[in-house]
């Protein structure tokens, strides 16, 4: 076995990082333009009266759709209807963008409806403007309650990312599969790449609860976790 | 326009081939409902683990549980339908074969089992410590009073998140088409390729879908409701 | 009704949390049928003691026999293990003592019937005609019998607490632990609750009760043990300790409780 792990993991490590940057990059993607939609779709679903349908529509379908079928979905059927994304790296990031973009948003919209109604009032009376209040007393306070659940999302985003591989980006899965139909010898392979994103989310999962503990006992402030 | 909207969506194409959707989305709810039965069953097992006064047993059943909640679950059902019938072929020295249908179940349910165990561990330990006490010191053993008292209470508590989970289970089970297991989106797959119209089937199947699992979250927030005034939950 | 044999022994008690010695060697000898009050500061271990008599604590060192039999394992103060009861004996001796919390700890998913009967079923192994028969007979003794198809949470503190005494009694043990059972309860329900364990003592139940009411240990006990810092400083009539205390903390202390 050892062997076998020096044949094809290690002569492969090249392509296999490859794939891992892949990865990387999709996901960072992905999970910024999700919290830009996700705070979009929040404000417009609590700010604006006409639209709010809209947003609330784009959520639930973003929420109650799998991943695979936004995915294909995103990738064959965009192009020919909306015209973009014109490349598969494209479709990718913005599928898995809008299944989390769904839950942020609802994510965002406990945090600001969490959010004491005090901490404006005083603001208010302080004579902050509306601008100021929003930027530096709701959101920081918003955004500490938040932040372990949108953490949560970026860990769904690179599970989901796994997926990608499907529409030919050529990720850490799609190098790993590639191998593996290139030999047919999967046990090495498979199993490194399993403990490569397990080692990936463990990683993310650890410091995103570093951080909470750390804001939590900095700033006292109660979480929704 | 009317033209470009069938382009787009195409309810007829979806009632031509309904027949072969349909099996297709029974394939989905038959692993749906072996892996979360396999799911629910590992769950009980390493969430009770989880709060076991031996030590051991409780870094066996964490580690289970981060390990399961921190792979993707593409990996895993890869893994489990290329590398475990090898390791198992090994170990009894035989070739060993795992059809898609079983390794679908086998590694979705080992995979939500981690998060189900979680539920189960928080669903037991918000059963208040009183409750147990009240029941030992009557004389009941451990064991019972799990049975009796701690379990019905828990379980009760565990199921919004439960739900919730199962959800997310029924979600991804559309993944196992990836190793040929003859569900909806294998079908719709199978079906555009044969039709050269991949736009409607798609944007049918992310429909379908999302009517579905709306109307099942909906139903089942609607119960968790009527059982939380009952004063259940 | 005076004891041949104490119906609990205990020697030596000591018990520590980690590095905190919470019990520091309590030697005491309760005879059947009459009333223990175990009053003392918050943390001088009176609830810990209490716990220690049905195993819901685990002694650190020294031993305890309920009805002669010795509820254990536990640790000779040189650290040689002493071998006691099995989980089973110690289920079983659990089963002879009935203890009433502070919390009341009902089971809120089943009825007030269901709650008396639980054990009965569970334990005891009656049928559940009997099982049935005998609970409601205990709930009339607490007068609560119009209450037993209600789920605990309709009910009110006092009567809650009724319940658990119902519960616990209709297991017909030896002797009754009452932990504080009262602390929890609105000023105007703690008098239900005491005239039941009033009661109690008149008909000659062997009682243990940790409580801060000083009216009930003053009148209705037997002994008083007044515990500080894990260890008993004042133990006698209710007479004694009352109006002479040898120990100048227990005379603060009751003179405070009763301001």
């Amino acid at each position: 076995m050892i062997e076998n792990f020096n044949r094809f993991v290690l002569a492969n490590t090249g392509t296999l990082l490859d794939g891992l940057w892949v990865t990387a990059y999709v996901c960072f993607w992905a999970f910024l333009l999700a919290i830009v939609l996700g705070l979009i779709a929040c404000l417009i679903r609590m700010r604006l009266p006409y639209a709010r349908v809209v947003a609330i529509g784009y959520i639930e379908f973003c929420r109650a759709t799998p991943i695979l079928v936004q995915l294909l979905w995103v990738n064959y059927v965009w192009p020919e209807v909306f015209g973009f994304p014109q490349t598969v790296t494209g479709a990718g990031v913005i599928a898995l963008a809008l299944q989390s973009s769904g839950y942020l948003a609802e994510t965002f919209r406990s945090g600001f409806e969490g959010l004491p109604k005090g901490q404006r009032e005083a603001a208010l009376a302080v004579g902050m403007s509306r601008w100021r209040i929003v930027s530096r007393i709701e959101a920081p306070q918003v955004g500490l309650v938040v932040a372990p659940l949108v953490v949560n999302q970026l860990a769904v985003v690179v599970k989901s990312s796994t997926l990608v591989s499907i529409i030919a980006i050529p990720d850490l899965m799609y190098q790993g599969l590639k191998i593996v139909n290139q030999w047919y010898e999967p046990i090495e392979v498979l199993t490194t790449i399993a403990l490569t994103y397990f080692a990936l989310l463990f990683a993310i999962s650890r410091i995103a609860n570093y951080a909470y503990v750390y804001f939590q006992t900095k700033f006292g402030i109660a979480s929704s976790r | 326009m009317f033209v470009a909207l069938q382009n787009v969506f195409d309810p007829a194409l979806f009632w031509e081939y309904r027949a072969v959707l349909l099996t297709g989305l029974l394939q989905n709810i038959i692993i749906f409902a072996e892996s979360a039965v396999l799911a629910i069953f590992l769950a009980f097992i390493v969430g009770i683990a989880s709060l076991s006064r031996h030590g051991p047993v409780r870094w066996t059943a964490v580690a289970y549980a981060e390990f399961f909640r921190n792979t993707p679950e593409y990996v895993l059902l890869v893994w489990v339908y290329f590398v475990l019938p090898l390791i198992i072929g090994t170990a009894l020295g035989t070739k060993a074969n795992l059809s898609p249908h079983v390794a679908a179940v086998i590694g979705l349910g080992v995979a939500y089992s981690g998060f189900l165990s979680e539920t189960v561990r928080a669903g037991l330990r918000s059963v208040s410590y009183g409750q147990t006490e009240s029941a030992l010191s009557l004389g009941m053993s451990g064991f019972t009073a799990l049975r009796r008292i701690v379990l019905p209470q828990a379980v009760r508590r565990m199921l919004p998140e439960a739900v919730n989970q199962l959800v997310s289970l029924f979600k991804s089970t559309t993944i196992v088409s990836l190793i040929a297991v003859q569900d909806i989106m294998y079908q719709v797959s199978m079906i555009s390729v044969a039709e050269m119209r991949p736009v409607p089937l798609y944007t049918g199947a992310a429909l379908l879908y999302c009517i579905v699992i709306i109307v099942a979250t909906q139903l089942f927030q609607r119960l968790t409701e009527r059982w939380r005034r009952r004063g259940w939950a | 009704m005076d004891g041949d044999r104490p119906i609990i022994r205990v020697k030596d008690l000591r018990k520590s949390f980690g590095s905190v010695e919470v019990l520091r060697g309590i030697t005491i000898d309760v005879s059947p049928g009459s009333v223990l009050s175990i009053i003392g500061a918050s943390g001088s271990g009176k609830s810990t003691f209490l716990r220690c008599l049905n195993y819901l604590e685990r002694p650190t060192s020294g031993d305890i026999f309920v009805d002669g039999e010795a509820i254990g394992p536990s640790i000779a103060p040189n650290g040689q293990r002493k071998s006691g009861a099995s989980p089973r004996d110690i289920a079983r001796i659990r089963s002879k003592l009935g203890m009433v919390f502070q919390q009341f700890n009902l089971w809120p998913h089943m009825t007030v019937l269901g709650n008396v009967i639980e054990a009965l079923i569970q334990v005891k192994h009656m049928r559940r005609r009997e099982a049935v028969e005998i609970g409601q007979q205990f709930l009339a003794k607490v007068n609560l019998l119009n209450k037993k198809d209600e789920y605990p949470a309709k009910l009110s503190g006092g009567q809650q607490q009724r319940v658990a005494i119902a519960r616990a009694l209709a297991m017909q043990p030896k002797v009754m632990l009452f932990d504080e059972a009262t602390s929890s309860l609105d000023p105007e329900l703690t008098g239900e609750v005491l005239e039941v364990m009033r009661d109690l003592a008149r008909e000659g139940m062997t009682m243990l009760v940790v409580t801060h009411e000083m009216g009930f240990a003053r009148d209705a006990s037997d002994r008083i043990i007044f515990l500080h810092d894990g260890k008993v400083e004042e133990d006698g009539t209710a007479a004694q300790v009352f109006s002479a205390p040898a120990s100048e903390r227990c005379q603060r202390f009751i003179s405070s409780a009763l301001s």
